[in-house]
């Protein structure tokens, strides 16, 4: 007998329970499959736990799910699964869940490998969804389970291990690495405010070229591009010496080979979104050089080189302050600040004075401090922080969903008014207080009550950490005192909350009591009237603008209600009229189902924007605000588009919204007109 | 007699009682369905413990010696009788007696009382009770499924403790006593006058192998037993019970449907219920020593939502059970008394 015979009938046993449990299963009616469910995911758990359980639940796959493991969850929609959201059911305290997503990602291996036919997905489809649940999950590959996992998870969190292990095997590496790649990429073209996650995930890669036993393939290209921007991006710091070393080296250095060296650092830099720490040694270095090698080694333009010239005693100060190692990724912040040309406003300039002597208050300072650690100091995270609000105002995300309202106010402050932002950092830090003032009275955040985010938030960048907790108490304060108003508060919140550029004329098409949809066709007129260049008079979107979003998921199911800006609406490269927005979300790159993918690159998107047509952006819109004084003309709307708008409501959150009487009925009236 | 007449109109034939509080409703539902007011009767005598023992009396079944009580002077007059009885002197150490609500389910409201002290303890709500003396020996469970006055399928399910584990089919031991076993369920199928259905009752045997007869229900056991007898003999035994009750199947249907006792057992099932033996427990944890024997089947324990345990109150309570499945009956009684010792909330 073969050594590991024991394992084998160990083996043999749970596969044959698992088999008795599926058939139970199987003969259940629908009703009764509840019942008989349990024993199944524990049959799958005790098999999954054993080596070789994965084939044995693969071979399986089809005939589990025929007996219905998946009904009634997403797993029986293979199609509108996202690889991203594997990261939580993998790693999910609940037993079942990592089976349920553990057998999910087995059947697909088969449909992937041709074994098994399915209805709703293609071999093709699932091998990429595959490989980017690898691509997402690839730390489960390269690490031991941590501390906090075992005491989460128990034995599940090797039954995650086990899977990928497998998975990988089956697909191999070359793919995953590329996909992984590819979301890096994706990511970055966002250009996000904190980019921890994503060095996170550059870091495996990394780890994974040292491996000799993976073999990269064709995406190690990429990969290298990546690895290098943060870990050896010029020649000075091509076998990532350490900082230490290279600041040495730098010193050595005569001008041409600084001029080179700060060349590599910006063109990665601006390549990529990424700044590599040395360029932090490099740039302080360099503050005793004068302002030409500053200059090359930001990459500035013509603009961003004249506010250096122009400003180069405050830019001096706050390299010295803020770009330290660890804060590094503020220089790309500081180089768009710049480039924006913003210091030109005469407040700007003294603001920031302002905000390098700020004496930050003890709460604030611990603040940073707890989630930052103590070096370098709170004053330079903050500083960094303002920097890279400043530069990029797109890329702030919340941690949270509850925030957006918050979030989006911060963005649009430091895109439209930095002035404001600024001036709002120093209340936030210094008085740990924000006034605002709504229909004539002010409203403290520390006297009000507890705001729509219930937890404190850690995972979010310096400004929004110490702001963003008093604007969302402020936003729920202004809530309770619209309490009892007839309509959705938001008509009086947004333009006191945003500013006054806001609009005063105010849409919504669901009714606030009953969640059903109200006025569908001339809230859409509207719209386009207001908004749509053909239709209002070819009139841009001058400043951004507050809207209100019904959330969808990829199989187009209502998720809930989001803030979002909406900034231009233009033509696209391909002359289709499309919606740019900014999505307070950490990734504006989202799959609201029925066809509706939000593009964050590729279709003349800039930075940190996300887009998407308009008469699909239309289909999700719920509120939206508008100059009451610029009428467009909503009459000239063309029908045929506006059906189009009104199918992609009613396939997704409209469905169970429409008014008991069709939109047919509406379009006899206006038709009339 | 509105619900009757309802599902009279619909074209229902006959109503099934599946938990303890619907066996009145099917009787007082079938009596008018199956136009025999005695049904009525019948379901009133399986429901009241204490009518149930006096007519299991009168048809020649041994049971204990019992009583009804109204109040806690009853309780007291009864201890000291049966006390007396079993010739206790002064000092001995009283034998127990059981004291049971009239007509809840299951082990709810049942108590084992040795001192009068323990007699405060019951609450008034609980009056009236049926008090029973007891009876050391080896309880088991039969579930008999009754078709025209016959059985056409009789399980022995052995407890291991009683309580906390079960399984089917019973040991060798056990299933000696099958003939013996089959006449006294022939035995209560007479007496109370058992057309058709499923009965369970629970038996005694004492050491001088005795068997006295504890109660009988109408309806499907406590415990799972009937996920058991499908794990190991593949049939549905809440089919089987429609099937059973349903007075127009045949002879026939019957013969195909039920497999052989014993024989045909692919193996043997038990379940096991598990209560957190800590004051304070905070999150559930399967030990790995039950998980990965090779008989563990399966468990339906969920996660705590409190973190302190109430006490017991009935060996009903479990907060879950464990599923094992095995070839060996003795194996798989020793790894039920195992669990017994550990713990699955810590």
């Amino acid at each position: 007998m073969s050594p590991d015979s024991g394992a084998a009938t160990t083996l043999d046993r749970r596969v044959a329970t698992l088999d008795h449990a599926a058939r139970s299963l199987s003969a259940a009616s629908d009703f009764g499959k509840q019942v008989k469910l349990p024993r199944v995911l524990e049959a799958l758990r005790r098999v999954l736990q054993l080596p070789g359980g994965c084939a044995a639940v693969g071979a399986r796959a089809a005939g589990l799910e025929a007996a219905g493991l998946f009904l009634g969850t997403d797993w029986a929609r293979p199609h509108i699964l996202i690889p991203s959201l594997s990261t939580g059911s993998l790693r999910s305290a609940n037993a079942d869940t990592v089976v349920l997503e553990a057998v999910s990602d087995l059947r697909l291996l088969a449909v992937a490998k041709g074994d098994l036919e399915h209805p709703m997905i293609s071999a093709e489809q699932a091998n990429d969804h595959l490989s980017q649940v690898l691509a997402v999950n690839l730390s489960l590959l390269f690490t031991a389970p941590t501390e906090a996992e075992r005491v989460q998870q128990g034995r599940m969190a090797e039954v995650s291990r086990a899977l990928l292990n497998y998975l990988v095997t089956e697909i191999g590496y070359e793919k995953v690495l590329e996909n992984l790649v590819d979301e890096i990429w994706r990511i970055l073209r966002q250009r996000p405010i904190q980019v921890d996650s994503v060095k996170r995930m550059i870091t495996q890669i990394a780890v994974a070229r040292a491996n000799p036993d993976v073999d990269l393939g064709a995406s190690g290209l990429g990969a290298d591009r990546l690895i290098s921007s943060l870990y050896g991006t010029t020649e000075g710091c091509r076998e990532d010496p350490g900082v230490e070393i290279y600041r040495t080296r730098v010193e050595s250095m005569d001008d041409s080979a600084l001029q080179y060296e700060a060349t590599g650092f910006a063109r990665s830099m601006h390549d990529t979104g990424l700044v590599s720490p040395y360029h932090a040694v490099l740039l302080r270095f360099l503050l005793g050089k004068g302002e030409y090698l500053l200059g090359e080694a930001m990459g500035l333009s013509s603009t961003g080189r004249d506010s250096l010239l122009c400003y180069h005693e405050l830019v001096r100060s706050l390299i010295e302050q803020a770009v330290h190692v660890e804060t590094a990724q503020c220089i790309y912040g500081l180089t768009l600040m710049l480039e924006r040309g913003i210091l030109y406003q005469p407040p700007v300039a003294p603001a920031l004075w302002r905000q390098l002597a700020l004496r930050l208050s003890p709460h604030s300072q611990q603040r940073l401090t707890q989630v930052f650690g103590p070096a370098p100091n709170a004053r330079a995270w903050l500083l960094s922080g303002v920097l890279s609000v400043l530069g990029l105002p797109l890329g702030i995300g919340q941690g949270d969903n509850p925030t957006c309202q918050s979030a989006r106010a911060l963005s649009m402050w430091a895109y439209n008014d930095p002035d404001y932002l600024l001036q709002t950092v120093v209340w936030a830090a210094r008085d740990d207080e924000i006034v605002m003032h709504f229909e004539g009275r002010p409203i403290s955040s520390r006297e009000s009550d507890a705001g729509v985010s219930t937890a404190l938030q850690h995972d979010l960048d310096p400004v929004s950490l110490l702001v963003v907790p008093h604007l969302d108490r402020i936003y729920a304060e202004m809530g309770r005192q619209c309490v009892g108003r007839d309509g959705d508060p938001h008509r009086w919140i947004n333009p006191e909350f945003h500013g006054w550029w806001s609009g005063r004329g105010f849409r919504i098409n669901v009714d606030v009591a009953t969640g059903q949809l109200t006025d569908l066709e001339d809230f859409q007129r509207h719209f386009y009237a207001s908004y749509h260049p053909f239709y209002n008079g070819n009139q841009p979107v001058i400043h951004p603008q507050p809207a209100g979003i019904a959330i969808t998921d990829s199989a187009a199911r209502f998720v809930g209600w989001h803030a979002i800006t909406v900034l231009r609406v233009n033509l696209d490269p391909e002359s289709k009229m499309r919606v740019y927005f900014y999505n307070p979300n950490n990734d504006s790159g989202q799959d609201w189902g029925d066809g509706v993918v939000v593009g964050t690159a590729g279709h003349g998107e800039r930075f940190g924007e996300a887009s998407l047509p308009f008469e699909q952006f239309a289909s999700r819109l719920y509120i939206f605000h508008f100059d009451p004084l610029e009428p467009g003309e909503s009459a000239a709307v063309d029908r045929t588009e506006l059906d189009r708008v009104f199918g992609y409501i009613r396939r997704s959150w409209g469905a169970d919204r429409l008014p008991a009487e069709p939109v047919a009925d509406e379009q006899v009236q206006t038709d009339g007109h | 007699m509105e619900i009757a007449e309802t599902l009279k109109e619909k074209g229902v034939d006959v109503a099934i009682p599946i938990f303890e509080e619907t066996v009145e409703w099917a009787g007082a539902i079938n009596s008018v369905l199956l136009d025999n007011p005695r049904l009525l009767g019948q379901s009133m005598l399986l429901r009241d413990k204490s009518l149930m023992k006096r007519r299991a009396q009168l048809g020649g079944i041994r049971v204990g010696i019992f009583e009804e009580a109204h109040e806690r002077d009853d309780v007291i007059r009864f201890l000291k009788r049966v006390n007396q009885t079993l010739l206790k002197l002064d000092g001995d150490p009283n034998d127990p007696i059981h004291v049971k609500a009239f007509d809840k389910a299951g082990c709810l409201g049942h108590r084992v009382i040795r001192t009068p002290d323990e007699i405060d303890t019951i609450p008034d709500e609980e009056f009236p009770v049926l008090m029973e003396s007891h009876l050391d020996g080896w309880e088991f469970a039969v579930e008999a499924w009754v078709h025209n006055g016959r059985i056409c399928f009789l399980n022995i399910s052995e407890y291991v403790t009683l309580g906390y584990s079960v399984f089917v089919p019973a040991t060798p031991e056990l299933e000696k006593y099958r003939p013996e076993i089959t006449r006294q369920v022939e035995k209560l199928i007479k007496t109370f006058d058992i057309e058709f259905g499923f009965i369970h009752p629970e038996y005694f045997v004492t050491s001088d192998g005795e068997m006295y007869f504890g109660e009988v229900a109408y309806r499907p056991p406590g415990f799972k037993v009937f996920e058991l007898l499908e794990r190991t003999y593949g049939f549905n035994a809440y089919h089987a019970l429609v099937l059973a009750f349903d007075p127009k199947t045949t002879d026939a249907e019957i013969d195909a449907f039920f497999p052989k006792e014993v024989v045909d057992a692919t193996g043997h099932a038990g379940c096991f219920g598990v209560y957190p033996r800590r004051r304070v427990v905070s999150q559930l944890s399967v030990p790995p020593e039950t998980e990965d024997h090779d008989y563990f089947d399966s468990h339906e324990l969920t996660a705590p939502m409190a973190e302190k345990v109430t006490k017991r109150t009935a060996f009903g309570n479990h907060w879950g059970l464990l599923y094992f499945f095995g070839e060996d009956p003795y194996t798989l009684r020793d790894l039920l008394k195992r669990q017994e010792e550990l713990d699955f909330y810590i």
